[in-house]
């Protein structure tokens, strides 16, 4: 019983760690790019992902037994669009301003390979406990993800920091106007977000490198 | 039969039970959808039609229309509900007109997915330029410095084909709708 329990809190551990879905799986990138570019977008996004796949994992979960294999993808994507739809359908509701922002990407979320991936890998061969604490884990990591590279996308693009708050974005931080003719632009664009992916992916890269030399030694 | 059943139960089941899920939360969520959609388009309509009381629906051809009242029910002005196509996706805008067509009173763009940072200016202080232009010609955009006889609107810097969807729309309303305006006076 405690084995159980510490290997769920290890699984909850790796998915934002050692496992992160986007600086070390490289899982599921395109909202990673087009969302990123301010911190209110990377959270929301976030957040609409995590509530999805944990629903995605529960479900999978409590039905593993019943699943046969060779509708597993059809029940998987069944259960992953219902819920991308409820997250939609709630954002729209109660984060107008966010959600027409976000655009195309809360119903992409559908395709995010993050969580068929765990469905697959986790939830149809585990328990509640460790699919819950997978999910969880894999849904922090992909927000922490998100919002490290939507910090640094936003600050030097836009020199602001926004935050969700209901209907409306909350500025917690703006540089000074003298910053604004010094802003890169090229932050809050496509390359811009393949600039700063790069650079953070390579960084994770290095310090995971580290630990384990750190480790061996 | 009965394999067909017994291999697909379960999907079919889920199928109905999650179909039962959305309907409900689309019941109990739609009311506030359309009221938010409802209240960015009225904010739009009290920006581009300035002093306004009392609005009137209309549709004419095609798009939804507001005739705006003053307190005293005289007519202040119409609101003209366009879209079209934009750089990236659909643009949404509201065009005022003046009360006699001839004059564009304000533009606000109230859906819009373009580039952030860029294309997505058209939502702010670029707009100004749209208050109190000449509804009885057509508009072109320039890089340049915009000359007002000419009827231009100038481009945003890095967002050229954003400014010019918007244009395209007001175009639009000026030529197709703003006609047909008269006979609802």
């Amino acid at each position: 019983m405690a084995d159980e329990n510490g290997s769920n809190l290890r699984q909850f551990r790796e998915g934002i760690l050692d496992n992160n879905p986007v600086l070390v799986q490289l899982l599921g990138m395109c909202p990673v790019l087009a969302v990123t570019n301010s911190l209110e977008n990377a959270l929301v996004m976030g957040a609409a992902a995590t509530f999805v796949v944990v629903m995605s994992n529960l479900i999978t979960s409590l039905l593993r037994h019943l699943i046969k294999p060779h509708v597993r993808i059809l029940i998987f994507t069944l259960t992953i669009a219902t819920f991308v739809t409820i997250a939609d359908m709630a954002l729209k509701a109660y984060m107008f301003e966010v959600s027409k922002k976000l655009g195309a990407f809360v119903p992409l979320i559908i395709v995010n390979c993050m969580i068929i991936c765990r469905a697959e890998v986790v939830a149809i061969k585990n328990g509640v406990g460790r699919s819950l604490a997978d999910a969880f884990g894999i849904g922090i990591g992909f927000t922490v993800a998100l919002a490290i590279l939507g910090v640094i996308r936003e600050l030097m693009g836009s020199g602001t920091l926004t935050l969700p708050w209901g209907a409306q974005s909350w500025v917690l931080f703006q540089l000074s106007e003298g910053f604004e003719p010094h802003k890169w632009i090229v932050m809050v664009l496509p390359p811009g977000a393949f600039l700063t992916l790069g650079v953070v992916v390579g960084i994770t890269n290095q310090i995971r490198a580290r630990r384990k030399q750190g480790g061996a030694a | 039969m009965k394999k067909f059943v017994s291999e697909s139960w379960l999907v079919l089941t889920m199928g109905v039970v999650f179909a039962c899920l959305l309907a409900a939360t689309q019941t109990s969520l739609s009311g506030r959808i359309v009221e938010n959609q409802q209240r960015a388009l009225n904010q739009a309509i009290l920006e581009v039609v300035p002093g306004l009381e009392r609005t009137e629906e209309l549709v004419i051809g095609g798009n939804r229309v507001f005739k705006c009242a003053d307190a005293a029910g005289e007519l202040l002005g119409w609101a003209v509900e366009a879209s079209g196509a934009g750089f990236v996706d659909k643009i949404t805008l509201v065009a005022g007109l003046s009360a006699d067509g001839e004059r564009i009173t304000g533009v606000k763009v109230i859906d819009n997915l373009e580039t952030p940072g860029l294309g997505n200016k058209i939502e702010g202080p670029w707009a100004a330029q749209w208050r109190d232009r000449d509804a009885t010609r057509s508009f072109s955009v320039t890089k340049a410095t915009p000359t007002v006889d000419q009827n231009e609107i100038s481009a945003i810097t890095g967002a050229t084909y954003s400014s010019v969807y918007v244009a395209n729309i007001v175009n639009d309303v000026i030529t197709r709708i703003r006609p047909l305006l008269a006979e609802y006076r």
